[in-house]
């Protein structure tokens, strides 16, 4: 069952078209990165699935229900950027307060969430004392109030430190085995590749990819290959066929098999010392993408 | 909703919220004291025209014995009206004018606008997506706090107000401890109506303004403008203040002001109490009319 899904998804402030006919299906017990660089709509998108603002048009399904229902979206633990909280209450207040708004929880279940956004120990504290970090970790504790089988967050990881970033990765794939499905929003490119089953990558308000991190955008490999400074000539000469830059011995080439590669060395009578296939991070890829959108977008006068 | 209800009330125990509370309990002190302290001074050199200080003429003693009474009676009454039964008129009508409008302000701001402020909207709205159940649960928190106050603001009065009076050395009422207590309830009653129709106009600023300060200014603004409206002989009778005054119905100051309204209403021809009730309820409908339309808008904070 899709968990979340949008179909034709568009939102106008005005002239402006921040959300451009998008169309989504998360499926239930997924992690699924929502990406795009600034601008491109994710928060836009994030605050109607939450009823916050009302589409122009197209439709919205939370759960298995059509929006708008205060009944499916209260169903939904969500952060969204930066958290709020009552300064002058505790934390504890605070996640009680947020409690019984969406109809009541129990104290165990704070001191669950408590515990799992690792603020046990400062639980008696105010709000106004607390870090950054430990506001986005209470963020993340009220998203986790009351079990919810959707959790939508948007930069989960804002103000922790490597421990703490490390601590939510970990929490928010405990959560997807345990059949949460988690809809996140980041900016930390490498975060996503690894806690993220699916990608979805957005670019002025449009759907531009969609698969898994691994497979997103198109994928150039690159061959490096390590070989002896008495062979670099020769090797030089025998990898002129495809794109490639060389120093000290080391080259980089273009082309996605190091089989090929390798063979060409050794039919040239070059032995290498290393040949190892390199693959690009997300980061990069994402790069690749949206950029390529923009350029799509001058090039369109959009 | 009940749940909902606890939860807004919860947030109520607040700094902001007590700060107000005890301001409007001290002003009413201080009112007290300063009439009390006004009556004794009249008491003990009554207003006497320029022309009788020296003479001795029948007319003069005549004026000057009728001035002496006069103190006496404003000074008994101040006595009478200082009485825990009694002094539930004062608590009354200064939580129904513009002391009660400034603390439903300030609260309004606090713990309605201030959502916007400090953001916590997004995660209430996330977690209760019925935007007219918020809006009513907004609604009665702020009228309770206005409540609270009354009811806190009598009981304080009951306690200090007898030994302001006898600190002040005006004479002792001569009057059981509880007289009046009846009326004061129905005083109280009435004043419970307009911190509703305060609470109204505060939780459709709220949603007119989207946050703290805002809110408190359009409160108090709008009401205060209502309030300048009432003054005016040829309309005045259809501002919300003026049904106000009438379901009050507010009357004229001694020394122990009951109010701070009746002073800015025209002496022009007043509504009855029944129709004031009305005013009341139709300024408070269109108010939540008015929050339920500007909060069925996008939230973007």
């Amino acid at each position: 069952m899709d968990v979340i899904s949008c179909v034709g998804l568009t939102k106008r402030f005005g002239p402006a078209i921040v959300v451009n006919g998008l169309d989504l299906a998360v499926s239930s017990g997924q992690v699924y990165g929502f990406l795009g660089p600034n601008g491109a709509g994710k928060t836009t998108t994030i605050r109607m699935l939450l009823g916050l603002i009302a589409p122009s048009a197209g439709q919205v399904f939370l759960l298995g229900r059509r929006l708008p229902d205060p009944r499916v979206v209260a169903q939904a633990g969500s952060m969204i950027e930066e958290p709020a909280f009552y300064p002058w209450m505790t934390g504890r207040a605070n996640l009680e307060v947020l409690g019984a708004t969406g109809g009541g929880c129990g104290r165990g279940e704070v001191a669950r969430v408590l515990r799992l956004a690792g603020l046990a120990d400062v639980d008696v504290r105010k709000v106004k004392t607390y870090s950054q970090g430990m506001r986005q970790r209470l963020g993340i504790a009220a998203a986790m109030l009351g079990r919810p089988a959707l959790l939508i967050i948007d930069e989960p990881t804002n103000g922790l430190d490597p421990a703490g970033i490390r601590d939510i990765r970990e929490l928010l794939r405990g959560l997807a085995a345990e059949g949460t499905t988690v809809f996140l929003s980041s900016h930390l490119l490498a975060e996503v590749e690894q806690v993220c089953d699916r990608v979805a990558v957005i670019v002025g308000g449009r759907l531009v990819e969609e698969g898994a991190p691994a497979m997103l955008g198109a994928i150039k490999r690159r061959v490096r290959v390590e070989v002896r400074a008495a062979d670099s000539g020769a090797a030089a000469r025998l990898l002129a066929r495809w794109t490639a830059r060389h120093a000290d011995g080391q080259f980089l080439v273009e082309h996605d098999s190091g089989r090929d590669v390798n063979g060409v060395l050794v039919a040239g009578g070059v032995i290498a010392e290393a040949v190892t296939v390199e693959r690009p991070g997300l980061e990069h890829r994402f790069l690749e993408i949206t950029g390529k959108e923009d350029a799509r977008a001058v090039a369109a006068g959009r | 909703m009940l749940w909902l209800l606890a939860a807004e009330l919860r947030k109520l125990i607040r700094p902001l919220v007590w700060g107000t509370g005890l301001a409007i309990t001290g002003f009413c002190l201080l009112i007290t004291w300063g009439g009390a302290n006004n009556a004794r001074s009249a008491l003990a050199s009554p207003r006497i025209p320029d022309v009788c200080v020296r003479a001795v003429t029948a007319q003069c003693r005549q004026v000057t014995a009728h001035a002496h009474a006069a103190a006496r009676t404003a000074a008994a009454a101040t006595s009478l009206l200082a009485q825990p039964g009694e002094i539930g008129h004062v608590a009354a009508g200064m939580l129904a004018s513009v002391p009660g409008l400034l603390l439903i302000a300030l609260v309004a701001g606090g713990h309605w606008g201030g959502e916007w402020g400090i953001r916590t909207i997004r995660q209430l709205l996330a977690r209760q997506g019925r935007r007219t159940r918020v809006l009513t649960v907004k609604w009665l928190t702020i009228w309770a706090a206005g409540v609270a106050a009354l009811v806190c603001c009598w009981l304080v009065l009951a306690v200090a107000a007898p030994l302001i009076v006898a600190g002040a050395g005006l004479p002792a009422a001569h009057a059981p401890m509880w007289a009046g207590l009846g009326s004061s309830a129905s005083a109280a009653g009435r004043a419970v109506i307009v911190l509703g129709l305060f609470a109204a106009v505060g939780t459709a600023a709220g949603a007119i303004a989207r946050g703290q300060l805002a809110t408190t200014a359009i409160t108090a603004g709008s009401m205060l403008l209502a309030l300048l409206v009432a003054g005016i002989a040829s309309i005045g009778r259809l501002s919300p203040a003026s049904f106000v005054q009438a379901w009050m119905n507010f009357d004229a100051a001694g020394y122990l002001p009951t109010n701070f309204w009746s002073r800015f209403v025209s002496g022009g021809q007043q509504s009855g109490q029944l129709a004031g009730l009305l005013g009341i309820v139709v300024t408070g409908a269109v108010a939540a009319v008015i929050a339920r339309w500007r909060f069925s808008a996008d939230v973007t904070v």
